[in-house]
């Protein structure tokens, strides 16, 4: 186990943040979206289980994705160390299908859900009712409007923008930028694309700026043409870049968001004979973007840590059953920050990932 | 082939004002992109006008869809199989599947929007069940097999445009549906079966064997259109790959002149049916002042003019018919 | 009777339709009380000038008055507020529906909105008793007989009060119990004052029961007779004209091939055994027929004439029995196999089940002999041509165009082009149900010739005729079924109209008649 831990996570020393949690949780450092500590408290007294029954523990994904599979294994894994009992779920077919499986859950009586929440401001009413009757934590993307107890996952806003700083690398000398992602509708999604924008910009922070994702927008020697969605259909999302190179042949860089979105891209580019002249800078650990890095079709790939994601918050929720409100953080956030991979750490960052998925196969083998 | 002539002024009027609109449009490299969707959707599209000649409907060409695309790449990298293998696996698969969805409306008279509502569920739960939900990929390798998908085809002498390999692929399925069409008894039966069933029956014409056949024909095509439609996008997702494709298939039909009643359509008009729904979707991106939000609004709307302006050049042609035979009574 | 002043008068009603003048100039009348047959060929302009008077089409040349005043009847409705009332060929009911709710189509009695159940059915009550249809109006149409639908026509036209009761081809479809009382009816209904307009192919019943007789010939009144001045021959001499006399010579020709098919029929072409249809399940039928011989199937409808001829075929679930062809039997239950074995069926209706009206002649004529004739699947266009053109040589269909679209040909023609598909792949067996329905006399007896020729090459001809002029003219044996039994069989010779129905109906049925 120390072993897939050390091996899995690049960020681990917020480990200690959970762990001594209570340390760092003077007032002037906690956020304004953190719930305050006594209704905290309160809430993991008042659904925490006997602290030597074993809790039986959710984590919900917002889709399918290999990404996910990754997050199991940890998740799985936690399962194994405190002796929870960890089922993972992963909705099919979006918002509704989420919904129906928090309702399950609820019904089925668990004890505690880690969920990603597809649409966080409009999910807002479900998720109160999941925190009413359960302890709910969110991971991967947060509902900061909601009644969950704290959110583990990385700030998508810092990873769009070392994206950003990935399409600058790129671009020392400008030009045009078009970015591809699944759908808008996701916080996540927003959230990395307004980080790129920013930082390919030079803007200061600012995670409320709202902008017209469609409108192509000129900021020094940068110009970021377009966003295009292609609602999860690969078909769609490689018409979307070859569209882009069609109607846009000065183009410089494509940035996609999602996992696939990278794949595809290369795909495109491959098709028209445009490998290495237009860069791509990618989301996420596909083995194809991850190829793409080691001969040079990728500039970067900004990888999230969801084998984390399931590990942590399935040990936190596990010592929330069992009545240990201080496992929380004072910040109402376990930051689990992104990795920026480049040929420099590819071959690193592939062994690791190799390790992590035969670990989880060693466990189910045993 | 008069009776295309509709939706062609349409596909016309579409290129022709995306032209004016957006300079990219007209470069080699765009109609390369377009001619390519059009023969991936067109194939399927060419299979599901078989069923809808015969008054049937197969929704489950998006099931078979992702079948097929999860099933090629998995079969080739997880279960080592070579690529002849694994196109001939698709093709008997595909195959089984229509036949057993034609069985179950022809014999077992079950309504055949049922039978492939439930084919769809069910080939996309397969498929999802087959892979654990892991994407499929071909990982890199068999280039040759991709070819189908995602090749070129130089033209002598023309340097900057190329035929998209897919391309290959419709026009011999386009020509070998007309020919079945046109040339064959059992296309001359498929197409009275559409247009009365009764006098069909009434006629001694093997009625069940050439549903079967119908549904068969168009899972097929699905299937093998799967294949291609991986082949072109590397890999596919178990959850998503093909979602609406049926619904494009169908809308691709009727724009092209099918009667959803049966009996009627011609397999040009299929295909002009569906380059204008890839011609519409490039223009919404092309197009700089065209939200791409509205896509699906746009694809409505068009093709609701498109039927409602065919319905009443049907009408108009039927009354003048009329006026001109009534007094013979 | 009173000479009353005419409801209805028209004065040179002519109509044209694009190139074609149907009607010239069409003087008649139409009077309250008296039963009015029009005749003519197919084609003469009966069904035009009805249309006219129901305001389906407008003239466009001369005076239509009603009540004496000049009027131009535009829509169905207009016309029904002059008391004009029309009975399509083709009959318009909603089949879905049941029969209180046909009769009531438009004018459901309600109260805001809210159907009135118990009034409905008890005035379609009153309107099925006085046409005389005994059964309950909550029947669906869609299960009801061709001549059942069309008392459940008659009735919804009585209902709207009509004055003027235009029939069109009320006969063709009905047994002869149900021509019987439907012609009662009509004495009834003129008996009470409405005009009652009859348009028939049958002189039989002209015959019988018109006060007057138009005949119509090439869209112009060519004759007109009193009650007593009807005479037969010189009506079919006015229908047909001087050229087309083949219905005249028809009693001729059939007298002298039947006895020259007496001989071929003794050997046993077609053999059925222990046939139990679905139709009746009780009863099991045994026939057999000979090569060469024309076999007429009599009796009412619904006495399983119809359903016989389908469970031969396979369209039908035969539930028990056998068919055997030359003493080899037959294999596989559906209409398909029995196509292979040589079997041919051309059925009671043609629109539905027999033409495929969007297609071509020639696509519909050669439907069943391109299988025959193809390479390997492919068709032999030019085989396919040469035998249709050879096809509509034999049967005279015109106008002669393989490429016009079968249903903007006439009744008789597409009767003709059913037959022809069959005919092209020269039946062993040939199974006919109400081969000429709708069609005018001339026609008639062509497909009577056709039918002829077909048994002369050596086919078993079966055929439900309800007519039983056309069967002694047609048959040289005629079968009698009454509830889906055999009742009797009788040689053309023996037969004659009352010894046929005495079989066909039930002793009490027949009193009541």
């Amino acid at each position: 186990m120390k072993r897939v831990l050390s091996s899995a996570v690049v960020g681990c020393v917020l480990v200690l943040m959970v762990v001594n949690g209570t340390s760092c949780g003077d007032a002037k450092n906690s956020p304004p979206r953190a719930t305050p500590r006594d209704r905290q408290a309160r809430l993991v007294k008042e659904h925490a289980v006997n602290p030597t029954a074993q809790p039986r523990i959710a984590f919900v994904t917002n889709g399918i994705a290999e990404f996910w599979v990754i997050a199991q294994r940890g998740a799985e894994q936690a399962g194994v160390d405190t002796g929870a009992t960890v089922t993972v779920h992963m909705p099919a077919e979006g918002l509704a299908d989420q919904k129906r499986m928090l309702e399950d859950l609820l019904a089925q009586g668990i004890d505690g859900i880690a969920v990603s929440p597809i649409d966080p401001t409009n999910q807002v009413e479900v998720l109160d009712q999941v925190a009413r009757r359960t302890l709910l934590i969110t991971h991967d993307s947060d509902a900061p409007a909601s009644a969950r107890l704290t959110y583990i996952g990385l700030d998508n806003y810092d990873a769009g923008r070392m994206a950003g700083k990935l399409v600058k690398e790129a671009l020392p000398d400008g030009g045009e930028i078009a970015i591809f992602v699944g759908r808008l509708e996701q916080d996540n999604a927003r959230r990395r694309r307004q980080g790129a924008v920013d930082e390919i910009f030079g803007r200061a922070r600012d995670e409320s700026r709202v902008e017209d994702p469609n409108t192509p927008m000129t900021v020094g020697k940068y110009t970021i043409l377009n966003t295009l969605t292609d609602q999860f259909d690969r078909a769609k999302a490689k018409a979307n870049v070859e569209d882009m190179m069609s109607a846009n042949p000065n183009l410089a860089c494509v940035v996609g968001l999602f996992t696939y979105n990278p794949v595809l891209a290369l795909e495109a580019l491959r098709g028209a004979g445009k490998i290495g002249k237009i860069k791509v800078v990618g989301f996420d650990e596909a083995p194809e973007t991850l190829a793409g890095i080691r001969d040079g079709s990728v500039v970067g790939t900004v990888v999230q840590d969801p084998y984390n994601y399931g590990y942590r918050s399935m040990k936190l929720l596990d010592a929330l059953c069992r009545g240990k409100a201080d496992a929380l953080p004072a910040s109402g956030f376990v930051d689990i920050p992104a990795v920026t991979i480049t040929p420099a750490n590819v071959e690193a960052f592939e062994a690791d990932l190799k390790k992590t998925l035969a670990g989880g196969a060693e466990k189910s083998a045993k | 082939m008069k009776k295309s002539i509709g939706i062609a002024s349409i596909l016309i009027a579409i290129i022709v004002a995306t032209a004016i609109l957006s300079p990219n449009f007209l470069t080699a490299y765009n109609i390369e992109n377009l001619l390519r969707r059009t023969a991936l959707f067109g194939i399927l599209s060419v299979g599901v006008g078989f069923v809808i000649l015969t008054a049937g409907i197969d929704l489950s060409i998006g099931g078979v869809v992702c079948l097929a695309g999860i099933l090629t790449p998995y079969l080739l990298t997880q279960m080592g199989w070579s690529p002849t293998e694994t196109v001939a696996m698709i093709v008997l698969m595909s195959i089984a599947i229509g036949v057993l969805q034609g069985g179950l409306v022809a014999y077992g008279r079950i309504q055949p929007f049922l039978v492939t509502l439930c084919g769809l569920l069910m080939f996309r739960g397969i498929a999802r069940g087959i892979t654990q939900d892991q994407t499929q990929g071909f990982q890199g390798q068999f280039q040759d097999l991709r070819w189908l998908g995602n090749g070129r085809i130089s033209i002598p002498w023309v340097e900057h445009f190329a035929v998209p390999a897919p391309v290959l692929s419709l026009v011999i399925i386009a020509v070998l549906s007309m020919i079945f069409l046109n040339r064959t008894v059992w296309g001359r039966w498929m197409k009275a079966l559409g247009r009365n069933p009764s006098a069909a029956l009434h006629s001694g014409i093997p009625v069940a064997r050439l549903q079967v056949l119908a549904y068969a024909i168009c899972s097929l095509l699905a299937g093998y259109g799967g294949l291609l439609f991986v082949c072109d996008v590397g890999s596919a997702q178990p959850s998503d790959f093909g979602n609406f494709y049926e619904l494009y298939a169908i809308a691709a039909a009727v724009l092209g002149g099918y009667r959803l009643a049966g009996g009627e359509g011609s397999v040009i008009g299929v295909i002009i049916g569906a380059a204008v729904m890839q011609v519409l979707r490039n223009a919404i991106t092309l197009v700089p002042w065209l939200p791409d939000t509205a896509e699906f609004a746009v694809i409505g709307i068009v093709i609701l003019i498109g039927v409602l302006g065919d319905e009443f050049l049907r009408r108009y042609a039927a009354s003048r018919v009329r006026t001109q035979t009534k007094g013979i009574s | 009777m009173i000479e009353s002043a005419p409801i209805v008068r028209c004065r040179g009603v002519g109509k044209r339709f694009a190139g074609v003048q149907a009607l010239r100039g069409v003087d008649l009348d139409i009077r309250g009380g008296e039963i009015l047959a029009l005749i003519g060929a197919n084609g003469a302009g009966k069904s035009t000038l009805m249309k006219i008077l129901a305001g389906v089409i407008e003239h466009d040349s001369g005076e239509v008055h009603v009540d004496g005043v000049a009027t131009r009847l535009r829509g169905v409705r207009e016309a029904m507020r002059a008391g004009i009332a029309l009975v399509h060929q083709e009959l318009n009911l909603a089949e879905n529906l049941d029969i209180a709710s046909n009769i009531a189509l438009g004018r459901e009695p309600n109260r805001w909105g809210f159907l009135r159940g118990r009034d409905l059915n008890r005035q379609a009550r009153e309107w099925m008793d006085r046409v005389g249809l005994e059964i309950s109006a909550d029947h669906a149409v869609e299960s009801l007989s061709i001549g059942h639908r069309q008392m459940v026509e008659v009735a919804k036209a009585l209902s709207m009060d009509a004055r003027v009761l235009i029939l069109d081809e009320p006969t063709s479809s009905l047994s002869m119990v149900e021509t019987r009382r439907l012609l009662g009816l009509i004495r009834t209904l003129a008996d009470q004052g409405v005009a009652v307009v009859y348009i028939t192919h049958r002189l039989d019943e002209v015959m019988r029961c018109a006060d007057r007789a138009v005949v119509l010939r090439d869209g112009a009144v060519t004759a007109e007779f009193s009650k007593t001045a009807l005479n037969r021959d010189a009506l079919v001499q006015a229908m047909v004209g001087t050229i087309r006399q083949v219905a005249l010579a028809e009693t001729a020709l059939s007298d002298g091939a039947a006895s020259a098919r007496g001989q071929a029929a003794a050997t046993v072409r077609l053999q059925v055994r222990g046939l139990r249809t679905m139709a009746h399940p009780s009863e099991s039928i045994d026939l057999s027929i000979g090569k060469g011989e024309i076999v007429g199937l009599a009796g009412i409808v619904g006495a399983g004439r119809t359903e016989v001829l389908r469970s031969i075929f396979g369209i039908d679930r035969r539930l028990a029995g056998s068919v055997e062809i030359d003493g080899r039997a037959l294999r596989g239950g559906r209409p398909a196999h029995a196509t292979r074995a040589g079997i041919a069926l051309v059925p009671e209706d043609r629109q539905r089940d027999g033409l495929f009206a969007e297609d071509s002649l020639c696509v519909n004529a050669s439907i069943v002999r391109i299988a025959r004739e193809s390479m390997a699947g492919f068709i032999r266009t030019s085989a396919e041509r040469a035998g249709v053109s050879r096809m509509i040589d034999l049967t005279r269909i015109s106008p002669v165009r393989q490429e016009r679209m079968a249903r903007l040909f006439s009744g008789g023609n597409q009767q003709k082009i059913v037959l022809s598909k069959w005919l092209m792949s020269d039946p062993t067996v040939f199974l006919l149900d109400e081969p000429s329905r709708g069609v005018d006399i001339g026609a008639r007896a062509e497909i009577h010739a056709l039918i002829r020729e077909s048994a002369n090459r050596g086919a078993a001809v079966l055929c439900a005729v309800s007519d039983i002029e056309e069967l002694l003219l047609l048959c040289d044996r005629i079968i009698v079924m009454r509830d889906g039994r055999i009742t009797g069989e009788l040689s053309a010779q023996d037969a004659t109209e009352e010894s046929i129905t005495r079989l066909a109906v039930h002793e009490r049925e027949e009193c009541a008649a």
